[in-house]
């Protein structure tokens, strides 16, 4: 099971998931043996044999998955911005709350 | 200087880095006192390559991230002294691969740097000051999920992210690791990349990276700040991550630079155990 939120923020209002480069893509499928939180499925009789299905599964923060990929297919949104982002989303939740 | 090395090298013949990793393993060969493992001939006759193996410094060169050479090297249980992947050395350098099988220009150039650094590079010695030697022993509350035990250090001064690492802050200093949940999820743990010594990483950033035969992954700061010294011990003795991770198996020490800000995404003894605990039951429930 994945967690639903990160430092108190819903999961679904982090942007943070692999996004796939189909140009680079070989589907060695390296990515879906490793990650253990299904963020990925794999569609054997589709010519896109892989997608993103559970974007809110990714851990935020872990790119773990690129890590195997190596054709380098996998990138992740800037670390930065999304910690940003929580910390604003925390402040009106405190502001609000 | 790379010399008395045991090369362990990727030999994918069908992409540029494959070609690349092997041919600056065999330019290391011609120029020194280096020998090399084929990795075809490796996994199925190891008596030809078990005694270099065991008898030099592991050299291992990954082609690219599905890092087969390293796998290999860990199949065989031989313990890594040093390793680089050609795709990520390319990055770094601002060379761009394509897909040519044949060595032009760009391949070569970047086997002459890599050739360069390697020959140029003296043997690893990091010094730092006695002072950033915090010597210490902590707490621990512990919780067993089957054979699993994991071990939570209780201190006010110890804080961790959800990202399962933590940081023991002292002053305008911290020292930062991964918590028990990160070494019995990668079970033995044989190689440790530290992190650059004088680099500004910021909260969540990269600060190294930790292998297994299961998986490589990057750890996550949770604080911000310049890396002023890492447990050099590491490189040598990785498995110390797995014997205790939060005193002989820390990772780096960092001179903070917005902890009060930082505190914000960080989480306490409390609420990081309950995490833990969740996430142990998930992992092997």
């Amino acid at each position: 099971m994945s967690e639903t939120t990160f430092m108190g923020v819903e999961r679904d209002k982090i942007d943070w998931k692999p996004t796939i480069d189909y140009t680079k893509c070989d589907y060695c499928m390296e990515c879906v043996k490793f990650c253990p939180h299904k963020v990925f499925e794999v569609r054997e009789n589709e010519e896109i044999k892989l997608i993103v299905k559970n974007p809110h599964n990714c851990v935020v923060f872990c790119r773990a998955c690129s890590k195997t990929c190596g054709p380098d297919a996998l990138s992740f949104p800037d670390k930065n911005a999304t910690t940003q982002k929580i910390k604003e989303i925390r402040k009106e939740k405190e502001n609000n709350g | 200087m790379v010399e008395n090395y045991a090369i362990l090298p990727c030999n994918g013949l069908d992409k540029s880095a494959g070609i690349i990793s092997r041919e600056l393993a065999l330019k290391l060969c011609e120029n020194a006192q280096n020998e090399i493992i084929c990795p075809v001939f490796y996994r199925v006759a190891e008596a030809k390559y078990n005694k270099i193996a065991n008898e030099h410094p592991l050299l291992v060169i990954d082609g690219c991230l599905t890092r087969c050479a390293s796998k290999i090297a860990m199949e065989k249980n031989l313990k890594i002294s040093k390793k680089l992947t050609i795709t990520e050395e390319a990055k770094n350098h601002n060379i761009e691969l394509k897909s040519n099988l044949r060595l032009l220009e760009n391949e070569n150039a970047l086997i002459e740097i890599l050739l360069n650094g390697l020959n140029n590079a003296e043997d690893k010695v990091i010094l730092f000051s006695d002072e950033t030697k915090i010597l210490y022993k902590f707490e621990y509350v512990t919780f067993q999920k089957d054979k699993f035990i994991f071990r939570l250090p209780k201190n006010p001064e110890i804080y961790f992210n959800e990202n399962d690492c933590w940081a023991y802050v002292s002053g305008n200093r911290a020292r930062i690791g991964v918590t028990d949940f990160v070494q019995q999820s990668l079970s033995d743990i044989l190689y440790f990349t530290p992190p650059d010594i004088g680099i500004k990483i910021d909260q969540f950033g990269e600060f190294g990276e930790i292998e297994s035969s299961k998986s490589v992954i990057e750890l996550i700061s949770p604080v911000s700040g310049k890396v002023i010294s890492i447990n050099e011990t590491l490189i040598q003795k990785p498995e110390l991550i797995n014997e205790n991770p939060y005193e002989l198996g820390w990772i780096a020490e960092l001179e903070l630079t917005d902890f009060e800000s930082d505190k914000e995404l960080l989480i306490g003894f409390d609420e990081y155990f309950e995490i833990m605990k969740k996430k142990a039951e998930d992992k092997n429930g």
